[in-house]
């Protein structure tokens, strides 16, 4: 399978009052299409600035980054913006659905910068929300939703417009065991059937052992674990300081 | 956009007690601004033709209406082209029974031969002109205070000067109604003023010409004022109009305090929306910055926070709008009740005023939500979504 994603020689820095703060530095992956990798590590070290990177929500220091044919960290503002309503589904620890609006509305909003129309629309939402099991839940608000249906509510929002890839930011790190499980198995679900591409930080050894790959960052070094189907793929290897 | 209207209207109301407060702090601002818009278009219309009084000129001295000129004056006037009448008029005023406010209406002195003559919109509706000019103590009031006296005709009426020191009993010889007009006035002979008091012979208030057209009705004021100009006693001719502008026009530049007073109003406004809206946003800091993540560019995050905050203010600003038509006309018979009242008459719902209250509501909307839109839009979503709120 082609490489989905390249993340080529990352460097990034955040500037405080005080101090210069490099969280990765020369930071080397590659992500196959159809992977399910798992990404671990220590707090603060950098996990969230890597999936906001690939998402195009933050911006590389220096490097660039590569998903499918588009250098995305060659783009605009506004064409990051679009380009993320194509192809990325973001999932949240904390859920982050919009409490003014139903599950239905929440799965619904990223369809609006879509062409389709309100019936394509319902259409839509009501596969990703039965893909989720919350068809029966679509005209609660989030406040009526149990942590782990809140979060399979933001789920089905990541997936409705059938992303390329999906992030995850440590999607079960505020649930139960039992909705955590509903939460993996959905995703491995997503992976296996759906063949999503998914990234997915992770402190739970449980959670990361559902992904086909694991991989371990620490102080901006990325080390690879075995991998399921036992690949190693050298040339993005550790690279550090 | 419009698939966009539930959400933006959703986030309006989220808070709702909130939003029903900022919509309220704009309801009542923009019916004051009607009103304002009201009076500001009447002192911006200084002759339209069609309406009460734009015909009729009022010349008084220079210096103020407390002033007398000379009575002659008069039949100067009378000879000037495009004068068809002329009256003359002295404030008397005096006591009726007593002076409290309730018991105050105009007392006036007139000569009744000119007066209908001038004021060819009233008309008697009890007793009869002959009867008035015939009778040197005659005098006519308004429909309004013989009703409200429960007087007739023949009735006799007791007047106990202050400014003169005189007092007259009048007889009541005619009842007159102007049609669309004020009629809590009582006018009587000035012959009788000049007979009983040889200090006030030869004085008067002012001059009330009746001009034949609007064509000589902008042309007279300047002729007549040039006929006097190097006289003792300099004039000031104005229409009816704008004289009775000029009541309100002694508390200063009424325009001017008109406009400081809708800016200051319309400047508040937009603080206390401006206000709302920011504190709603900097509230969704975290939803913005998901919404970005989900693909919402800046500019859509920065409409839809100006939407939201248009969306309260035309609302606030219908509603103050309709309050605003609603009130209207109680508000005008009112008005109609004070020394102002004349400008009741051309106190009308200005379609202007509307357009006004829609425009200001409009920018209110844009000016507030602006700010707090592009503070929210410039966010990085980064930091966004790390907020904690
Ligand atoms: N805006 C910022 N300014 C300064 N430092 C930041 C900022 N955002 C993140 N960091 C720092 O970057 C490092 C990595 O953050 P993050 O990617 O959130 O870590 P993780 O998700 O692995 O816990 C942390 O040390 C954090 O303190
Ligand atoms: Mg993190």
């Amino acid at each position: 399978m082609s490489e989905i994603i390249r993340m080529v020689e990352i460097m990034k820095k955040y500037n405080t009052y005080a101090e210069e703060i490099t969280v990765l530095d020369s930071l080397n992956l590659a992500i196959k299409e159809g992977e399910f990798v798992a990404l671990m590590g220590p707090s603060g070290s950098g996990k969230t600035t890597i999936l906001n990177l690939l998402a195009g929500i933050d911006n590389t220091t220096s490097g660039s980054i590569f998903v499918g044919s588009d250098e995305i960290s060659a783009m605009s503002d506004g064409q990051l913006a679009k380009w993320r309503s194509q192809h990325i589904g973001f999932i949240f620890q904390l859920y982050n659905l919009i409490p003014a609006l139903t599950a239905f509305e929440n799965v619904e909003l990223p369809l609006l910068l879509t062409p389709l129309n309100r019936s394509e629309r319902k259409e839509h939402v009501g596969t990703a929300l039965d893909i989720v099991g919350l068809k029966d839940r679509m005209s609660y608000y989030p406040r009526q939703l149990s942590g782990g249906q809140e979060q399979r509510a933001g789920i089905a929002r990541a997936i409705v417009t059938d992303p390329t890839i999906l992030l995850a930011d440590e999607p079960t790190g505020n649930l139960d065991g039992k909705s955590a499980e509903e939460v993996l198995l959905l995703l491995e679900d997503l992976n296996s059937i759906f063949k999503k591409t998914i990234v997915m930080v992770t402190h739970d050894p449980n959670a990361a052992s559902r992904a086909s790959r694991v991989t371990h960052l620490e102080k901006g070094i990325l080390k690879e674990d075995m991998t399921k189907e036992d690949i190693i793929m050298n040339k993005n290897r550790v690279i550090g300081n | 956009m419009m698939k966009y209207l539930p959400f933006i209207l959703k986030n309006v109301f989220r808070k709702k007690t909130r939003s029903i407060l900022t919509i309220s702090s704009i309801i009542l601002p923009l019916i004051l601004i009607c009103y304002l818009g009201t009076f500001l278009n009447l002192l911006e219309q200084p002759n339209a033709g069609e309406s009460r009084g734009a015909y009729r000129l009022v010349t008084r001295h220079k210096v103020g209406l407390t002033n007398p000129i000379p009575s002659n004056y008069a039949d100067k006037v009378s000879r000037l082209d495009g004068v068809l009448a002329v009256t003359k008029f002295a404030w008397f005023g005096g006591i009726y029974i007593d002076d409290s406010a309730r018991n105050f209406f105009p007392r006036i002195s007139v000569e009744p031969e000119t007066f209908l003559k001038v004021f060819d919109d009233a008309s008697l509706s009890k007793g009869s002109v002959d009867d008035w000019i015939n009778d040197p103590s005659g005098c006519i009031v308004g429909e309004e205070i013989f009703k409200k006296y429960g007087w007739k005709i023949g009735d006799h009426i007791v007047l106990k000067g202050t400014i003169y020191p005189v007092t007259l009993q009048l007889t009541i010889r005619g009842v007159f109604g102007v049609q669309g007009g004020r009629s809590d006035t009582l006018f009587f002979n000035r012959k009788y003023l000049e007979e009983s008091l040889p200090s006030f012979r030869g004085k008067i208030g002012t001059v009330w010409t009746r001009a034949r057209d609007s064509d000589a009705a902008t042309r007279l004021p300047t002729q007549i004022d040039e006929l006097f100009e190097n006289s003792s006693y300099p004039t000031k001719t104005e229409t009816e109009k704008a004289f009775q502008m000029g009541f309100i026009s002694m508390l200063g530049n009424v325009k001017l305090l008109i406009a400081s007073m809708a800016v200051i109003i319309v400047s508040v406004i937009v603080l206390i929306a401006s206000n709302t809206i920011a504190i709603s946003a900097r509230e969704r800091i975290r939803e913005i910055a998901v919404l970005r993540t989900l693909g919402f560019s800046r500019l859509m995050i920065l409409s839809f926070i100006v939407g939201e905050s248009l969306v309260m203010s035309i609302i606030g600003g219908l509603l103050g709008i309709l309050v605003f038509l609603m009130t209207f006309k109680p508000l005008k018979a009112l008005l109609a009740k004070t020394p102002v009242g004349g400008l009741s008459f051309s106190f009308t719902i200005f379609p202007e005023t509307i357009l006004l209250g829609i425009i200001v509501s409009t920018v209110v909307g844009l000016v507030s939500g602006i700010f707090p839109a592009i503070g929210a839009s410039r966010r990085s979503i980064r930091e966004g979504l790390r907020y904690i709120g």
